[in-house]
């Protein structure tokens, strides 16, 4: 009996020592997508039928920024720069300032305002591509500990919830290995609180794991197709002030 | 065919740069057109055939070439078309040949360019430079404008100022007149303000002011409004009569102190399905009393028929009376368009109506899109219709049918 009891109230200090560090955790886990404040990454998205036959692929360069915390009221916002890169959707533009979105069609060369819901493209949301911060996004608790990934390991399991409006998901159940933090698998619910897509994470080497190579989303909302988003560059870059006016837009920046 | 080798040739030469963006689309349409058996001009061509071209069905092959480096930037179009009853006709144009460059905390561009300002979808009173045409069939590039431009950006707030069409002559009309145009953009949290202003070499000085508002996850709300000293339009000298005229009565004119104005509202939800309302006054558009007399003119004209007024010069009268139809952008003053879209998929349905309560005409547009990794394939019927004295029941067409295929490179 004392055996059990001395049992729970580890498994209780540790679950509290994990909780005081959710915030830690999940900056951790963003190390992992993001290594630094300010990122150019190069996206590819492949999307698959239930079958497994290729659906469509779509190319991003996407401007991950940080505007830090004595520049904006409340705390650090995200903003992000998604540039299309594929034939069909060669000069689409969106930006994403925090809570805020604009979308540039190629041929008006007019940035036009566009609500939340309307940032919602296809299989892979632009959130999907665009959004590298959990840390920034939600808060959250460790619901536990188990077993989880391939090969299975110790994770831990973190429930989050969105700490502004504007995410594409209100809810996370993440799972991050317990010993390098790195994120696992994770399940993605909507405002409605509908489970939308299952993910899992595919990191550059299983021992030793420095970066994010792939994330699979499988979606649970509409048609159970799977989505395959492959980070195929990351570097650091900070792009100018200039870039993140949804106005310049309609500009046409030489890209590195 | 210079032109085609001139929009050849430069593609070429910015995509020969070093690390040159390129890219492109080739897009083959038919448009099967149903000319309307109502209205001046049907009335024209039905007294004296061939007297005016009526809208034609026809198929069109157009290839868009994109290509930019080192601050240039190049977007050209070169089109094959063959209408019924014509020979295969060949165009080339450059829609967009600018250098962009940076000095001084401010950007300059100099050549032929888009620029699209305002916030509305299917009327936009402040887009002072592009002037674009809304409500196509199919998504176009438009045909910029020559300009100057010179633009500031910080984090929140842009300047631009814009010098458009300096090589053309002072009495060129609409779009094509030289002008000195500006605006500021500011953004405040979820709402954005634009403010503008332009003066026409030959219309003066306008002011304008927009904004755009996301309410909610899913609503975003949209006003813009402009005040003109004058804008350019078609009159007629000889309004409500039936007199036999040698000349198109319908001259270029302008209309002083008109005011146009626009709301809207856009509603999308989860499912991607979404709603878009919008309401305009043109008041640059002719007014009821000017549509009156034309239509007592009409009639008029019609009756003469029998009399022992020659009919070819009683069908000539009539064609020129379809002059009206383009003497601004909108035919009524007072407009409401209503559009419902879906994006399922690969799928993107949709149907729009736009309605003038004046006269309760109305235009009903319904689509569909597909699109897959490079070919984008579209098609849709648009209808123009309402009670016989309607305006745009009397429009020289009737139905619009179209399908598209665009392969993108």
């Amino acid at each position: 009996m004392k055996k059990l009891t001395l049992f729970a109230g580890l498994a209780l200090a540790s679950l509290t020592a994990f909780a005081q560090d959710v915030p830690a955790l999940l900056k951790a886990a963003d190390k992992y997508r993001m290594s630094s404040d300010n990122m150019q990454v190069e996206t590819q998205i492949s999307v698959f039928n239930t079958d497994g036959s290729p659906d469509k692929e779509r190319r991003y360069t996407v401007f991950a920024q940080q505007k830090h915390q004595s520049l904006v009221e409340g705390g650090n916002q995200h903003q992000s720069l998604v540039l299309m890169q594929s034939p069909a959707e060669k000069g689409q533009k969106v930006l994403m300032l925090g809570d805020d979105f604009w979308l540039l069609m190629p041929g008006s060369q007019r940035p036009l305002r566009i609500t939340p819901m309307q940032k919602l493209l296809g299989d892979a949301s632009t959130g999907d591509i665009a959004t590298m911060s959990w840390a920034e996004d939600y808060s959250g608790t460790v619901a536990g500990e188990d077993r989880c990934g391939e090969p299975e390991q110790a994770c831990v399991h973190l429930s989050l919830s969105a700490a502004r409006k504007g995410v594409t998901y209100q809810r996370i159940e993440l799972w991050l290995g317990k010993a390098k933090h790195e994120p696992v698998k994770a399940d993605l619910y909507v405002q409605s609180d509908k489970l939308a897509k299952q993910a899992r994470f595919v990191m550059d080497k299983a021992a030793a794991p420095t970066a994010v190579t792939a994330m699979l989303l499988r979606d649970q909302l509409t048609n159970k197709k799977e989505t395959q988003v492959r980070y195929l560059g990351r570097k650091e870059h900070t792009v100018p002030e200039a870039w993140l006016n949804p106005m310049f837009l309609a500009r046409n920046p030489a890209l590195e | 065919m210079k032109l085609a080798a001139f929009v050849i040739a430069m593609a070429v030469a910015a995509a020969c740069q070093a690390a040159p963006e390129f890219g492109g689309q080739v897009r083959p349409q038919w448009i099967a057109n149903q000319a309307n058996r109502a209205g001046p001009l049907a009335r024209a061509v039905a007294l004296q055939p061939g007297i005016a071209a009526l809208p034609a069905s026809g198929a069109t092959i157009e290839t868009e070439l994109r290509a930019s480096a080192h601050g240039l930037s190049f977007v050209g179009t070169l089109q094959q078309q063959r209408l019924e009853g014509d020979r295969l006709r060949n165009h080339a144009w450059v829609n967009e040949l600018y250098g962009s460059a940076e000095a001084a905390g401010w950007q300059f561009s100099a050549g032929k360019k888009i620029v699209g300002w305002d916030v509305g979808y299917g009327f936009r009173p402040n887009d002072m430079v592009e002037q674009e045409t809304r409500r196509t069939l199919l998504s176009v590039t438009p045909e910029g404008r020559p300009l100057l431009m010179a633009e500031h950006f910080d984090a929140s707030t842009a300047w631009s100022f814009v010098l458009v069409n300096p090589n053309k002559p002072r009495g060129q009309f609409g779009a094509e007149e030289p002008a000195l145009a500006a605006r500021v953009y500011r953004r405040d949290g979820a709402v954005d303000w634009h403010g503008f202003a332009r003066y026409g070499a030959h219309t003066g000085a306008s002011v304008g002011a927009a904004l755009a508002w996301v309410a909610s996850d899913a609503v975003e709300l949209h006003a813009s409004v402009r005040a003109l000293t004058r804008a350019d339009t078609l009159a007629s000298d000889s309004a409500g009569s039936s007199a036999l005229l040698r000349a198109n009565p319908w001259q270029n004119a302008s209309v002083s102190h008109p005011l146009q104005a626009l709301v809207g509202a856009t509603w999308t939800n989860a499912a991607q399905l979404s709603v878009l309302a919008e309401a305009w006054w043109d008041g640059s558009a002719l007014s009821d009393a000017q549509w009156d007399d034309w239509a007592v003119r009409n009639r008029g004209l019609a009756a003469l028929l029998g009399s022992s007024a020659p009919t070819p010069a009683v069908a000539g009268n009539l064609a020129w009376q379809a002059s009206a139809f383009s003497a601004s952008t909108n035919l009524r003053r007072a407009n409401l368009f209503a559009r419902l879209s879906w994006q399922h998929d690969k799928w993107q349905p949709a149907v729009d109506l736009l309605y003038t309560p004046a006269d309760r005409g109305r235009i009903v547009t319904g689509s569909v899109g597909w699109q897959g990794d490079r070919v984008r394939v579209d098609a849709g019927l648009r209808v123009y219709g309402g009670p016989s004295d309607a305006l745009l029941a009397q429009l020289p067409t009737r139905r619009i049918g179209f399908v598209a295929a665009t392969w993108s490179f």
